[in-house]
């Protein structure tokens, strides 16, 4: 991946979108080949790669017996990075209350706080798996909000996961699309709509999706 | 499966088999051995106080523990949570409420039941002892009872729970000790214990109707403000100084408190019982010895969380992607959890060391105290009889904290399996010690043990040092601990085997016990492999 791009990864359920992003974290080991991130191994080096990534998991597990406050004076510790200004501002701009526990927030309300610590130490790679995945609209558009800001602002790096294609093309300027673990097709989102194009009609990244990954994915279904 | 009794009953079965079938082959381990021995079949006797309480008293209270969480749906809530332990999914099936309260109470009822009879009628009683028939079972059965209606109720304060539960079933256990000491008959008993059990059903009842309407009160806004002193109070900074220090508080909030709350629990109701025991030195040491071993005890329970990276008891054993992706080496991540285990040691003592000299003094059994401490003195001279008591005590703090950390090469694997498995095989090391020890002392082998000691002593120095030999080098070339880690490590241990045999050597100045035997002692007494395999655990863990 090219520092300072948004790169979107879109798959089937099970194609291997949060295999690939815990490789990145190094949170399995590879059976075969190797994993880079900044040229560094993910597994025997954790605290060079992971200091310099901002991760949202789709799980969000945040402790959640962590007020608000404690969660980012606790995150804060592990990024020499960290800027408490920006994080105040995240927090503000998030309506996250520092004294609420993590426990009594909404969904939407605990993805707003694993944002603000996946953002506040401004990363050089931003990972977002299913970031916006059984949120509502005004969440999505702060998740989304909040990545442009970050893109437009600093130009750093964005790696994140996404059944919503349509969410993918506002955002992306890279695609990857995956199935059963293999790449079907990476190519910038311009380059795959021009070279989709039928007619004169341009598709939408959802067509080009079934086009590319629906027939393998059928075929897979009936074997 | 076409009733809610039925599925109520294949749920506690299908989720708690591999439970059920150990208790099965415990009960069945014991038939065949009293037909054995009603047979003639073999000349085994268990009839000392020891090995009854290895083969069948600590069995017996672990099943009933176990049968207590299960039936209350223990192990998958918070027992410090505000909100009812019946599990929330259930409450839109449609069944009545009483349904919902009754049938898991009737099961556990029944179980409870039957397991106090099939244990009398199973294990070999000490012949000295009449064994009760109903009482015991009433006694289990309504204190699961008022477990099930008491953990179900929705409460107005977190932790109320806990406070609510461990009074009140402290007071029905008392009420029967106190009828025992009364030497009241099994009717009088069955007479005290029999109606609380209706009565528990009907609270239940009314706890499980709460819960459903979302009945729970809230009294947090009273005590909001003392909330908010407690919040400035305890935040000095607003930074941590370093990540290690971070997660040490992590570690600390997380599994830290238990410790030292549990000993808090359990500490009054022992250390009440000096009252009764008047003069007699005896019942006073008893006393004091089941008081010092109660953290190491309690650290036993403790340890089985400290290895989890969530306070959830519900979830898996693996860490979570919270804590793997902190930009935190696998050794740092330990060393938190090592320092939590220290802090939460100590507090724990430093409770007991306050308690206990508070306890003796109320209780006017100084005295006693006293006397067997100057009679100490004038046989071993006071620099020695100090230096034991220091011994003691350093030994039973390093062993709470030894007890809470030396599993985590264990529970760091995430592997269900293994832990498991290793749960099952320490309540098989227990069931088969009372037997051994029995045997032993039984076939007077003690002189013969005695002269295999060093040999005993030999092998088992040896597979540990191979074992952390094995460790050490799988931790070098894994990468996982620093060279200078590694050198200060065996530098620690070594310091801390030669101090303990030096204060061996000076304590025990006796030709019957050789020196080296006195150096083997200290090596296999300080913790090695298993500690240093932690990190191994974990990087098996995070990185799957």
């Amino acid at each position: 991946m090219l520092r300072g791009g948004v790169y979107g990864l879109v798959g089937a359920n099970g194609a291997g979108k949060t295999t690939l992003i815990k490789h990145i974290l190094g949170l399995l080991r590879a059976e075969s080949g190797s994993v880079r991130v900044f040229g560094l191994d993910p597994v025997t080096d954790p605290v060079a790669v992971l200091s310099r990534i901002g991760y949202l998991s789709e799980e969000n597990d945040l402790p959640d017996w962590m007020h608000v406050d404690e969660l980012i004076r606790y995150s804060s510790a592990f990024y020499p990075a960290w800027d408490d200004a920006y994080a105040d501002d995240l927090r503000q701009a998030f309506a996250l209350d520092p004294t609420a526990k993590i426990r009594n927030l909404s969904k939407g309300q605990k993805a707003r706080a694993g944002l603000l610590i996946a953002l506040a130490h401004r990363p050089e790679l931003l990972v977002l798996d299913e970031p916006s995945s059984g949120l509502d609209p005004i969440v999505r558009r702060d998740i989304l909000g909040a990545v442009m800001r970050t893109i437009a602002d600093e130009g750093r790096t964005v790696l994140f996961s996404s059944h919503l294609l349509g969410e993918v093309e506002q955002v992306a300027d890279h695609v990857t699309m995956i199935n059963h673990g293999k790449i079907v097709l990476s190519a910038p989102l311009d380059a795959i709509r021009e070279s989709h194009r039928v007619d004169g009609r341009i598709p939408s990244l959802d067509e080009i999706f079934v086009a590319r990954v629906g027939t393998s994915a059928a075929e897979a279904a009936e074997v | 499966m076409r009733s809610h009794a039925a599925a109520v009953a294949w749920e506690f079965r299908q989720r708690h088999r591999l439970g059920l079938i150990a208790v099965a082959l415990y009960l069945l381990v014991l038939a065949t051995i009293k037909l054995l021995v009603v047979t003639g079949w073999a000349p085994v006797h268990l009839d000392s106080p020891e090995s009854f309480a290895f083969v069948v008293m600590v069995p017996l209270t672990t099943t009933f523990t176990y049968f207590l969480a299960v039936f209350s749906f223990g192990l998958d809530g918070d027992l410090a949570a505000r909100q009812s332990m019946y599990p929330a999914r259930r409450f839109t099936q449609p069944v009545t409420t009483a349904g919902l309260a009754w049938w898991p109470m009737l099961y556990g009822t029944v179980v409870m039941i039957f397991l106090w009879l099939a244990t009398r009628l199973f294990a070999l009683w000490p012949s000295a002892i009449e064994v009760p028939i109903i009482w015991p079972a009433l006694l289990a059965a309504s204190l699961l009872a008022w477990t099930q209606a008491l953990t179900w109720m929705p409460y107005p304060l977190p932790g109320l729970r806990i406070i609510v539960t461990v009074l009140w079933l402290g007071t029905i256990d008392s009420i029967a000790i106190l009828a025992l000491q009364f030497k009241a008959h099994e009717p009088l008993m069955v007479g005290i214990l029999a109606p609380q059990i209706p009565l528990a059903y009907v609270f239940a009842r009314f706890a499980v109707g709460r819960a459903r309407r979302g009945d729970v009160a809230d009294w947090r806004r009273v005590f909001a403000s003392l909330t908010q002193i407690k919040r400035v109070l305890s935040r000095r900074s607003d930074h941590f100084p370093s990540p290690a220090s971070a997660q040490a508080w992590f570690e600390w909030r997380l599994h830290g408190r238990s410790l030292p709350v549990w000993v808090a629990i359990i500490l009054p109701f022992e250390l009440i019982l000096l009252w009764a025991a008047g003069d007699s030195t005896s019942l006073v040491f008893t006393i004091l010895i089941g008081v010092l071993l109660t953290p190491p005890f309690m650290a036993s329970f403790a340890a089985s969380t400290v290895s989890k990276s969530t306070a959830n008891p519900g979830d898996a054993y693996g860490v979570t992607p919270f804590i793997a992706t902190r930009p935190l080496t696998n050794a740092e991540l330990i060393a938190a959890k090592l320092k939590m285990a220290i802090r939460s040691t100590l507090f724990a003592w430093l409770l007991l060391l306050l308690a206990i000299p508070i306890a003796l003094e109320l209780s006017g059994t100084w005295a006693v105290v006293l006397d067997r401490w100057r009679r100490l003195s004038e046989v071993v001279g006071t620099p020695r009889a100090v230096v034991l008591l220091l011994l003691i005590l350093s030994g039973c703090i390093a062993s709470t904290w030894k007890q809470l950390v030396q599993s985590l090469y264990i529970g760091l694997t995430g592997r269900a399996s293994l832990i498991q498995g290793s749960v099952f095989l320490v309540l098989g090391f227990f069931f088969l010690f009372g037997p051994f020890a029995e045997w032993i002392i039984d076939g007077r082998r003690l002189g013969e043990v005695w002269s295999a000691l060093p040999l005993i002593f030999g092998i088992l120095v040896s597979l540990k040092m191979i074992a952390a030999v094995w460790i050490i080098w799988r931790l070098y070339h894994g990468g996982l601990l620093s060279d200078r880690t590694l050198v200060i490590g065996a530098a620690c241990w070594s310091a801390a085997v030669f101090a303990l045999y030096g204060v061996l050597v000076w304590l025990l100045d006796t030709p019957h016990i050789p020196h080296y035997l006195l150096m083997l002692l200290a090596i296999l007494a300080i913790p090695l492999a298993r500690l240093s395999a932690a990190p191994l655990a974990l990087a098996w863990n995070r990185h799957r």
